[in-house]
């Protein structure tokens, strides 16, 4: 009895090793790389430090600097806003074309392929691309509407304090309205027929139908791609960087480009881990707000 | 028959708008594609719809007047990095969240909440920690961060689970060893949950730009992304060498998305989020 | 059929490693750096003993890179040539310079012939 019980100790324990051993690898890259960070932005938010200095402690001295001098950091709060308000719109738009796609309609997966195309590319490469379509010489767009006569002179699109921000977003929106598209169509896919059948049977016109069931049941999906366009304010740092770098003069300053040039540029890595813990409050926060206007729990749909 | 005729109508119309945006989707590529080909100054204007005189040597001046060949091998060591290090490390923890022990809750929600933590958001710790550890400029410390994803575990373990108990349990009675299961009858059985890893991975890594701007210091160990924005200020003159190289770039992930769009759209619905 | 030897993942990557294989072959046998050309004059006579100076493309500029002359039927022949990309002018006492003409290679150190002759503008 005493021995085979200690052999089932000693097999779970060695199970037990063995199941740590394999999280431990992803389970170090997390912590290295997610943890660990965000703690460290937190800490050293509230200190004072310099790679030759050791550090100091300074409490909310730099979110007071923040909050009282840094006027870019207020620019670029407000275009960071504004680029994630612009994607409703493209979610609208996505899920307009997830609705033409839908169907055995003859070359659909052709034409999801062509709107998906722009998702997986370089934002680099797509930066220079669009760059190079804004140009006021040399781009299409210009072109376009200098031909057509709704314009005279050229547009510089990156070049004007009003074009920039929504130049910059156009492009965001081209590359990234493929994977909304994906994203709504997955939850289009998944709703069930009957519920349409049950609808039609019942005498309920086109747009009830989609108010009272596409919509609710795509709730998840929408959630998703909202969160998704929020982050998205992060991960447009190399679209922005390339097109405008922040120019002209702040104009399409996120709060991202002014998080690099504050820690890599100047070298205040303490300032720059404060913009940081604040963006992700933000970041937090709407997400927050969005799952209680989809109805808590990720928008997850109670299925009879 | 009123109605048949309603109904052409309207697939005519969505044919139509599907058309129309797919033109607009496409028209950049056809920009910068045309201008990569062309034989004459750029800025001109007015620019010219079609090529006149195209030539492919802008393509040729391309590999040769910049390190594209060094960009290029650097791109591919660090996503193949990052790849081989993503299936294993994935592979291995999805396996050990499908086994039943104390804490896996716990581990799971830690994996659930830090997909919420965006790359962007840990840029100035991860440069320190990177630093710190004596990896700044190197391959490993480019692909570090990227050796895990918590969508692709989940993948991993969601195939894993698919596949019947009995086998597995077959395997045990066979007095194979954890690792010898997983290689022998999980692995094999779970090849889509493999190729979703490896193409979101490839993908990601090969278009990583932030992460190599701050840690690569010579210019020889720039990866792709970076090369092409350093060429950007550098030249700016009147061909279209610029867009030679963003074509160049950008084709390697046209052929491999195509090629792996099934997977690549499996991963991205299964989780979404980059991890 | 379901062979590993028809999925996408084998005929892709092995079509592109013939090709690339298939491309280095002719690289390898014609990268030789030779340049033939012939120079004629306005009137359209050949240049006997013309200098030819080739230029190397840098990254903006061009810059010599050597000499060479022209024989007696206004032939020329340069087999030092390790650049992509190069320009070509011939030059004499009597009738100047020549246009520049622009030779512009698939691979560095190809083997080319100057498909039009190089022209001096002026007449003897």
């Amino acid at each position: 009895m005493g021995v085979s019980s200690n052999w089932w100790g000693r097999q779970r324990n060695r199970q037990l090793t063995l199941i740590v051993c394999f999280l431990l690898p992803s389970l170090i890259i997390f912590f290295l790389y997610r943890l660990l960070p965000l703690g460290w932005n937190v800490i050293l938010s509230f200190q004072s430090w310099s790679p030759l200095r050791p550090a100091e402690w300074i409490g909310f001295e730099h979110y007071a600097e923040m909050w009282e001098y840094d006027d870019v950091f207020w620019i670029a709060l407000k275009n960071t806003l504004i680029f994630i308000a612009a994607s409703p719109l493209a979610i609208a738009a996505a899920l307009g074309v997830a609705l033409l796609v839908n169907s055995d309609l003859k070359g659909a997966s052709v034409y999801r392929t062509i709107v998906f195309l722009s998702y997986p590319l370089m934002a680099i490469a797509v930066g220079i691309i669009w760059r190079w379509m804004y140009d006021e010489r040399g781009g299409i767009i210009n072109y376009a509407l200098r031909s057509s006569g709704l314009i005279d002179k050229p547009i510089g699109f990156l070049q004007d304090f009003d074009w920039a921000l929504p130049s910059v977003i156009f492009a965001e929106v081209w590359q990234i309205l493929g994977f909304y598209m994906i994203i709504l169509l997955t939850g289009l896919q998944s709703i069930p027929q009957n519920l349409y059948e049950a609808a039609r049977i019942d005498g309920a016109p086109a747009w009830a139908r989609f108010w009272r069931i596409t919509l609710p049941m795509l709730r998840p999906s929408l959630f998703l791609c909202v969160v998704v366009g929020i982050l998205n304010s992060f991960s447009s740092f190399d679209l922005v960087y390339i097109m405008t770098n922040g120019g002209p003069g702040h104009a399409t300053e996120l709060l991202i480009t002014h998080i690099y040039k504050a820690g890599f540029v100047q070298t205040k890595f303490d300032y720059a881990a404060a913009l940081t813990v604040v963006q992700f409050a933000l970041l937090v926060g709407l997400t927050f707000v969005a799952n209680k206007a989809a109805g808590g729990n990720a928008g997850a749909v109670e299925r009879d | 028959m009123a109605s048949k005729g309603k109904t052409a109508t309207l697939l005519g119309l969505r044919h139509l708008t599907l058309m129309v945006i797919a033109f607009i989707m496409l028209v950049p590529f056809y920009w910068v594609i045309k201008t990569a080909i062309t034989n004459e100054n750029i800025y001109a204007y007015p620019p010219r719809l079609l090529p006149q005189n195209p030539h492919l040597f802008n393509f040729v001046d391309v590999w040769y007047l910049i390190p594209f060949p060094r960009y290029l091998l650097n791109s591919i060591i660090v996503s193949t990095i990052a790849v081989i290090g993503n299936v294993v490390f994935n592979a291995m923890a999805g396996y050990a969240l499908t086994r039943q022990f104390a804490g896996r809750n716990m581990v799971l929600a830690l994996f659930l909440s830090c997909m919420l933590i965006p790359f962007q958001a840990t840029i100035i710790p991860a440069y320190l920690i990177t630093a710190k550890l004596g990896l700044l400029n190197t391959y490993v410390g480019l692909a570090l961060p990227m050796l895990s994803t918590i969508v692709c575990i989940f993948v991993f373990k969601a195939a894993f689970e698919a596949v019947p108990r009995s086998l597995i349990d077959a395997a045990r009675l066979d007095g194979l060893s954890e690792w010898r299961i997983i290689l022998r009858v999980l692995m094999p059985l779970s090849k889509p949950a493999i190729a979703t890893n490896v193409i979101l991975t490839f993908i990601w890594s090969w278009n990583n730009f932030l992460w190599p701007l701050l840690i690569t210091r010579d210019p020889l160990m720039q990866t792709l992304p970076l090369g092409l924005a350093r060429f950007l200020s550098y030249m700016e003159d009147t061909t279209g060498a610029l867009y030679a190289f963003a074509v160049m770039v950008l084709a390697p992930s046209i052929l491999v998305f195509l090629m792996a769009q099934k997977e690549f759209i499996r991963g991205l619905t299964s989780g979404a989020t980059k991890g | 059929m379901n062979h590993w030897w028809t999925s996408r993942w084998f005929i892709v990557p092995a079509l592109m490693l013939v090709s690339v294989l298939g491309w280095l072959g002719y690289v390898s046998q014609h990268d030789n750096g030779l340049i033939e050309g012939r120079v004629i004059d306005a009137g359209g006579q050949p240049v006997p003993g013309a200098t030819i100076r080739i230029f190397d493309r840098g990254f903006v500029t061009y810059q010599e890179r050597g000499r060479t002359q022209a024989d007696a039927q206004g032939r020329f022949r340069i087999t030092d040539n390790k650049s992509h990309s190069v320009q070509l002018e011939a030059e004499t006492e009597a009738l100047g310079r020549s246009e520049r003409y622009e030779l512009r290679l698939w691979f560095a150190a190809q083997d080319a012939q100057l498909p039009e002759p190089l022209r001096f503008k002026a007449k003897p």
